[in-house]
């Protein structure tokens, strides 16, 4: 069933709240699509095994793909898009990526853009999805089932990467979940806690998520549970994913 | 499992009740610098949290032998604990068996509540390498053998008191009155399901036990001398106690202590917990945010039920499904607990001990 938000944006009778939050989300989403696009492409450049170097090309195509998909949809219905990759957050989020890739470090890559990021978006783009429904709806939930692929794929590769040498592995996760996690512990805190992410029109979305059913904590609950399910996955401890989430912004 | 981890003799699944403990554990985890998290904070995350191991637990018997285990926390909202969580709840204590069942531990114990949502079927849970107990027959002989400490240190006589049991429906409940039945003047049972409450006080006025059964707390309050407190319930009032009353609180919440008027003639204990001689570690060691207690190495009747199991290399379902503790396998388990160096914890409330 079509959820009233759709039908409503469909006859144009969005109120101006309901239509700023959506506006905001898919300008999320994409600046998301493009920044995880982006780091593909870059990581491509540091490979030098022909097949890899295709295989990374190809998943940042996929990345383009999705956002293109949202793009696509937005340009549909109007909404007021605002694509920005600078950001206090998303910006962060893509130097620490940068400053990896130029070590070719290819693992750490991996966790950055196929854990961290890929948790947020399959939580985030589920809950948005079901609150949503309807096309919208139906969009964000396929391309979440998408970037779950990418997180299993990565997840079997990183616990056999673990098994190698757990030691190292876990301390050097450990400090790309401080680099990393702390940003987006900081973007979905329920206050900004380092100013505005610079993609939103006007204030944060998160004050206003409630026009479409949604709130920050849950959604940052939900996504917090499924990087913890992945941790899990790669063979992390609980003993070290608690303390890791503890010592996290909030 | 690799070869550098050592065997995991027991688990411990279990499940905090108060947020100032959480928020302790939190702030004791965060580095100094960061700053201390709110509860509001806190609330925000910690009921999203997927169960999971958090420390390891090392414990000593008095006859030499040494035991692994570990505590899983189930991560479940102490505001949540109602039956409109239910479903979530047992989502959360099934994802932490199935943990338990990961880790490889040999003997796992469902602590206080996590025991209740599942409605004591454990059988199903346990596989060949993996047995489950809910740990409730060790709670109990805990929980009467405290109740017989405290009476004589009062001068209080079991045979001439009429004990008040305030949950007696329950797993824990019924098997205190089954052993106090033989030794107490009369019980006064007390729960809110009626049917329940009928039926069991019809099987023991059958063994001619002296009896009085009501869903009103108010009306067996007057009589009763002694009262043990396994509901696991906030709203119990105990308006009107008898003076010089003996209760054991052995229910979680813990929260009778702030319902009672008469404060000052109420002789108090938390009940179902034991002392282990031997000692244990816990690695890493949240013993002074998430189980700190006034007296050295004290832990709940439940947990140490599934480690006396583990020091006797008895893998199996000791407590399983509901209403099967017999007096009998209270004594069994005790006898062995004793064998082990684990004894009853001192008495002790909230105000320190006694
Ligand atoms: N100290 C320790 O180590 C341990 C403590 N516990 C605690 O012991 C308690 C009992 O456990 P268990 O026997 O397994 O639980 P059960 O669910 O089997 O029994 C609970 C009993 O309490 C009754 N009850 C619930 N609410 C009320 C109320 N408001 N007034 C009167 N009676 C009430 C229930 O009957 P009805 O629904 O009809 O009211 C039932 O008789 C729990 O709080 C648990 O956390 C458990 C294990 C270990
Ligand atoms: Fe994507
Ligand atoms: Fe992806």
């Amino acid at each position: 069933m079509e959820s009233v938000i759709i039908q409503s944006l469909k006859k144009g009778e969005l109120t101006m709240e309901e239509f700023n939050v959506i506006s905001d989300i898919f300008s999320q989403a994409i600046t998301g699509e493009l920044i995880g696009m982006s780091n593909f492409a870059s990581l491509a450049e540091t490979i030098d095994d022909p097949h890899e170097k295709m295989e990374a090309v190809e998943h940042a195509n996929s990345e383009r793909m999705h956002a293109e998909g949202f793009l696509a949809y937005a340009r549909k219905k109007n909404l007021k898009i605002n694509v920005n990759m600078n950001g206090e957050y998303w910006g962060n989020v893509r130097k620490q990526f940068l400053k990896y890739a130029h070590n070719r470090d290819f693992t750490a890559c991996l966790i950055i853009q196929e854990v961290m990021l890929e948790s947020f978006a399959i939580s985030m783009y589920n809950d948005v999805g079901h609150a949503l429904g309807g096309e919208a709806g139906d969009l964000f939930i396929s391309i979440g089932n998408e970037e779950k692929e990418h997180l299993e794929h990565s997840s079997d590769l990183l616990c056999a990467e673990l098994k190698k040498d757990p030691a190292a592995f876990e301390s050097k996760f450990e400090e790309i979940h401080f680099n990393c996690m702390s940003i987006l512990a900081e973007f979905s805190a329920t206050t900004d806690l380092r100013g505005h992410c610079g993609v939103c029109n006007g204030d944060c979305m998160k004050g206003s998520l409630h026009h479409v059913g949604l709130d920050i904590v849950t959604l940052r609950g939900n996504a917090m549970a499924i990087y913890e399910e992945a941790l899990d996955n790669i063979g992390i401890s609980g003993e070290k994913s608690i303390i890791w989430m503890a010592r996290l912004p909030a | 499992m690799d070869g550098t981890t050592p065997s995991i003799d027991f688990a411990a699944i279990g499940h905090q009740d108060s947020w100032q403990n959480i928020s302790a554990f939190v702030n004791s985890i965060r580095n100094t610098g960061q700053g201390k998290l709110s509860c509001e904070k806190i609330k925000d995350i910690f009921g999203f949290i997927s169960p999971k191991e958090i420390f390891r637990i090392k414990a000593r018997s008095k006859t030499g032998t040494e035991i692994n285990g570990v505590y899983i926390e189930t991560f479940i909202d102490p505001d949540k604990l109602h039956s409109q969580f239910v479903r979530a709840n047992i989502n959360k204590v099934l994802a932490a068996a199935s943990r338990a069942k990961r880790l490889g531990s040999k003997m796992v114990t469902l602590g206080g509540f996590t025991s209740i949502v599942l409605e004591g079927e454990l059988e199903s849970l346990s596989t060949r390498e993996t047995k489950f107990t809910t740990g409730n027959t060790l709670t109990a002989a805990f929980i009467v053998k405290g109740i017989e400490k405290a009476a004589e240190r009062l001068g209080i006589s079991l045979h001439q008191s009429d004990i008040l049991i305030i949950g007696a429906t329950g797993d824990i409940g019924m098997a205190c009155a089954n052993y106090m039945k033989s030794r107490a003047n009369k019980l006064l049972l007390c729960a809110r399901n009626y049917q329940r409450l009928e039926k069991m006080a019809g099987q023991l006025v059958k063994e001619k036990i002296k009896i009085d059964f009501s869903v009103r707390l108010e009306d067996l309050l007057p009589q009763a001398k002694i009262i043990i407190a396994v509901a696991s319930s906030m709203d119990i009032k105990l308006n009107h106690c008898n003076k010089n009353v003996l209760i054991c609180d052995a229910g979680y919440p813990k929260n009778l202590e702030n319902n009672i008027i008469y404060k000052k003639d109420v002789h108090l204990f938390h009940g179902g917990m034991g002392q282990v001689s031997g000692g244990y570690d816990f690695s890493p060691d949240y013993s002074r945010s998430i189980y700190h207690y006034e007296a050295p190495h004290l832990v709940h009747g439940c947990i140490l039920e599934a480690m006396v199991l583990a020091f006797e290399k008895r893998f199996e379902s000791f407590s399983s499904s509901k209403g099967n503790i017999t007096t009998d396998k209270m004594e069994e388990i005790y006898r062995l607990s004793m064998k082990h160096g684990i004894g009853l914890a001192p008495l002790y409330n909230s105000k320190g001990l006694w």
